[in-house]
């Protein structure tokens, strides 16, 4: 029936041989290696970066990834629950694979660096371990002010010469934000008692920010561009924009700044289980936390790497980065609700450079 | 014998329909009667106002787009003046503009830091932009720039099926114009009008790009259940899904009721009215200006993408255009095997998909309009159907029901294979096939095939021979269609995605993820030059 429909129906059978065509050049594109599917957050550089070296390393694999946002990540595995696709999560804060954990997404897997890595970033059961630090930091138009002049502090971004000019990237879909978000809230509740002060401050924020932009890379454009000129980002991203020309500039937070773990864990029921433990082990080496380090400015995770093998940048962060003291086991269990809260009550309700000209 | 055999197929295709169209649905309505959901979705005023700012800006978009696209229609009908034929092609290019792609380019011309802004301020000499690109605003006019195309191509359609003979009857009655136009020529257009209303209503309330790139706080439902489920709550998810699956019904009933019959129509078998020269020069003039100041508007966010591909990476900032121009972001997708993969990907994909709902469609036909099966008023509804149906809601509703093991209840696991994006993308293409095909076999002339059937020809031969050819024109209109469709579809790949069916609006969206915006119109470009040269194919008679 198909071959008859083609073959009179004139103009279908021209839809049909594009069709056919991308058929057979699909078919003849496969190849042998094991395939070992990454979801990630990490974005293309450190992705490709590892894709290369890993591959060097084990000629029999083929790393594909798929990047997007860590909440995406979750949302997906969970989705894909019955016919888990990935094999490695890779990236996301520890709160997220928390939830993964006690959702039974992650399959326990202990690789051999373990003890080198903090108490707190281990998950539980060796379901996940962090094997990057990423801390998130205040970022500014260069262009448009001193470095002296930009926010030095969470409370900076609420004065009234940022009103309007704060763009945040939709806090939903991301672990970074999810993680300062939750950082603000935390500090209210360690405070006094209660969430109420941290969703007061983050309602007043909302008052400041122009507009919540959907992801990180057009976030980067429109402060460059300057449709806004304060934000809130995570380190890597930036290091690597400014490296790759884009005029900004970041702060560490005075008062202390998240400083996420970035986490790695072995999908369960995984169908290439074995590559998908021998990347996780990889990831956590010396030659890749040090690569990861030089080549696309993560701060590794691994306590016991020799100080003078490290780039000088991470030196130099430690040095400067005040760490905020974050209960991220409170994060884990209240996020969500925080973040719906947040979502329903407080965006767009602060009226900031929105609607009436206030 | 021969009825009892067409029966039993009517039944089955009625069935597989079934299967695929209403099933999902089902499961997800049975899921989502968790009370507390159902509780939380009562109780949060978030989520009713995510429903009326669905609706409202539906009913808005229809009303706007109406207002752009049915005085275009007249214009392009009824008059003639220099270069009509070339514009009124060119009037319908929005809708080789595929979603998700086009509200990036809006975001680039008409964006705070876009081109018409950035050259307005400078010629201005104002302090800031003149405006922001956000809200529902924004989401008004990307849906008014993208739909009115539905009210022109209907209106025209209409309007040069109407009969002279009629309007001159009413002259001769010594109507006025005005009583004409009120009494004999919207009677007439109202099955194309309400067609196209209830298109652009659909298409609206199922919107998932414009809001996720505009929207901000400013919640759609389609939006709204995007968040709910990224933020991990399943349960009120699904009835979020359900609630928006609901109004839609509702919208199609309510819509259809207004669509009256087809029966004045069908009447006239006269001439459509010669189109007017317009005689004054002064007039002609304007209107030819006016016509390809309109053409070159609507042309803009095409010609936006083009040029935002060709801007190297961190080159353009607060310029008002680019200050560099290269092949670059060319020479990357084309030099690297892996980031062809999206664009096999989704052509694969549109082709099968294509043929299979082709096949559903072909089949459908057969049995409703020739065989006239008893189940053919179902087989019809459920052909419908996924077109009332918003995409992220059939999305859902297929991850949902295809993501156990009960193969007993009819369920298996496709989730996270190859299949199930096609299959989406079937599903989605049904309507657009269904109606072209089944309007195709409607004006065939049964005596044609009965003629080759006495001649001798089989049944097989009758078709290749003599049914196929005859549907020629109706067959490559919805091929193209469905073809076009799943070609640029965004709202359920994001939903049903793998690694091995990545399409190209995933990539697209991945691209300006990870910070290559001329990747992304790169994309964009292959994206909407394809979808032109599939619907020109499909288009020509």
């Amino acid at each position: 029936m198909l071959s008859d429909a083609s073959r009179s129906g004139r103009g279908h059978r021209k839809v049909l041989l594009p069709a056919l065509c991308s058929l057979v050049l699909f078919a003849c594109t496969r190849d042998s290696r094991t395939p070992l599917v990454i979801y990630s957050p990490h974005g293309r550089d450190l992705l490709t970066l590892f894709e290369r070296r890993f591959e060097q390393l084990h000629p029999d694999v083929d790393v594909r990834w798929l990047d997007m946002g860590s909440q995406e990540v979750y949302d997906r595995l969970r989705s894909e629950r019955a016919n888990p696709q990935a094999d490695v999560w890779f990236g996301g804060p520890a709160t997220i694979f928390a939830r993964g954990a006690a959702d039974s997404l992650l399959e326990p897997f202990r690789p051999s660096w373990a003890g080198a890595i903090d108490p707190h970033g281990r998950g539980p059961a060796d379901l996940y371990f962090a094997v990057f630090e990423t801390p998130a930091v205040i970022v500014y138009a260069a262009q448009a002010m001193r470095p002296a002049e930009a926010p030095q502090d969470w409370d900076d971004l609420l004065l009234p010469k940022w009103k309007g000019q704060v763009l945040i990237r939709d806090p939903l879909a991301s672990g970074t934000m999810r993680a300062v978000w939750g950082m603000l809230i935390e500090r209210g509740v360690k405070q006094t008692g209660d969430t109420a002060a941290g969703f007061q401050w983050l309602r007043r924020l909302d008052a400041q920010t122009k507009e919540y932009v959907l992801n990180g890379s057009l976030l980067d454009q429109k402060i460059v561009r300057r449709e806004g000129l304060v934000t809130i980002w995570d380190l890597p991203d930036i290091q690597i924009n400014i490296r790759d020309g884009l005029q900004l500039g970041y702060v560490f937070p005075k008062s202390g700044t998240p400083v996420i773990e970035d986490a790695i864990a072995v999908v369960r029921n995984a169908r290439h289980r074995d590559a998908a433990r021998a990347f996780v082990e990889w990831v956590g080496s010396v030659e890749a936390q040090l690569l990861a380090a030089r080549q696309v400015y993560r701060l590794p995770a691994r306590a016991d790497l020799p100080v003078d093998s490290l780039p000088g940048w991470v030196r130099d962060v430690r040095r400067r980065m005040k760490v905020a003291d974050v209960d991220w086991d409170l994060l884990a269990v209240r996020g969500a609700e925080w973040m719906r809260y947040w979502d329903a009550n407080v965006r767009g309700k602060g009226d900031g450079g929105r609607g009436t000209g206030r | 014998m021969n009825g009892r055999r067409g029966q039993v197929f009517g039944l089955a295709l009625a069935l597989l329909l079934a299967w695929l169209v209403v099933y999902p649905i089902l499961i997800v309505a049975g899921d989502a009667a968790h009370a507390d959901a159902l509780r939380a979705f009562v109780s949060r005023p978030g989520e009713w106002a995510a429903l009326w700012a669905s609706l409202w800006i539906s009913l808005a978009s229809v009303a706007l787009a109406a207002l752009i696209g049915v005085p275009l229609a007249f214009l392009f009908e009824w008059f003639e003046f220099p270069g009509r034929k070339a514009l009124g092609a060119l009037i319908a290019l929005p809708a080789v503009l595929p979603p998700f792609v086009g509200v990036i380019a809006f975001l680039f011309l008409y964006g705070e830091s876009g081109f018409v802004a950035r050259a307005l301020q400078h010629a201005l000499g104002l302090a800031r932009a003149p405006w922001r690109l956000q809200g529902a605003g924004a989401i008004l006019l990307v849906h008014a720039y993208s739909m009115y195309v539905y009210f022109y191509l209907l209106t025209r359609a209409g309007l040069a099926r109407l009969d002279q003979s009629m309007l001159e009857a009413a002259q001769a009655l010594r109507a006025g114009r005005g009583r004409i136009f009120r009494r004999v020529v919207l009677p007439l257009l109202r099955p194309a009008l309400a067609g196209a209303a209830l298109l652009t209503f659909m298409t609206a309330l199922g919107s998932f790009s414009a809001p996720y790139v505009f929207g901000g706080g400013f919640r759609l439902m389609t939006t709204q259940i995007y968040s709910t489920k990224v933020n991990g709550d399943l349960a009120l998810a699904m009835v979020e899904t359900l609630a928006l699956a609901l109004v839609a019904v509702v919208g199609l009933v309510l819509l259809r009721h207004t669509q009256g019959e087809d029966l004045l129509v069908a009447l006239g078998k006269g001439t459509a009215p010669r189109r007017r020269p317009i005689e004054r020069p002064a007039v002609r003039a304007l209107a030819t200006a006016a016509g390809w100041l309109f053409a070159v508007l609507l042309l803009l966010p095409h010609l936006t993408l083009l040029l935002v591909s060709l801007v190297p990476y961190a080159t353009w900032t607060t310029e008002t255009l680019p200050p560099v121009l290269s092949l670059v972001n060319y020479r990357r997708v084309f030099s690297e095997p892996e980031r062809l993969r999206p664009l096999l990907n989704s052509f694969w994909m549109a082709s099968v998909s294509t043929a299979a709902a082709v096949v559903v469609a072909l089949a459908a036909g057969w049995l409703v309009v020739r065989r006239r099966v008893a189940v053919r008023r179902w087989i019809e509804s459920f052909l419908e159907l996924p077109w009332a149906l918003p995409g992220t809601v059939f999305a859902v509703a297929l991850a949902t029901a295809f993501g156990v093991s009960k193969p007993l209840a009819l369920r298996w696991v496709l989730v996270g294979t190859v299949v199930l994006l096609p299959l989406a993308y079937v599903v989605r293409s049904l309507p657009v096939a269904g109606r072209a095909i089944l309007g195709g076999y409607r004006q065939l002339d049964p005596a044609l095939e009965e003629a080759a059937a006495s001649l001798g020809a089989g049944r097989w031969v009758t078709l290749r021979r003599v049914t196929l050819p005859l549907l020629g024109p109706a067959l490559a209109a919805g091929a193209s269609l469905a073809f076009v469709g799943a070609l640029g579809d965004f709202v359920s790949s994001v939903v049903l995605y793998t690694y091995d069916t990545r399409p190209i609006a995933i990539e697209i969206m991945s691209s300006l993820r990870l910070n290559e915006l001329g990747v992304a119109a790169v994309f964009g470009v292959l994206l909407m030059v394809c979808s032109a040269a599939v619907l020109s194919i499909g288009a020509r008679r």
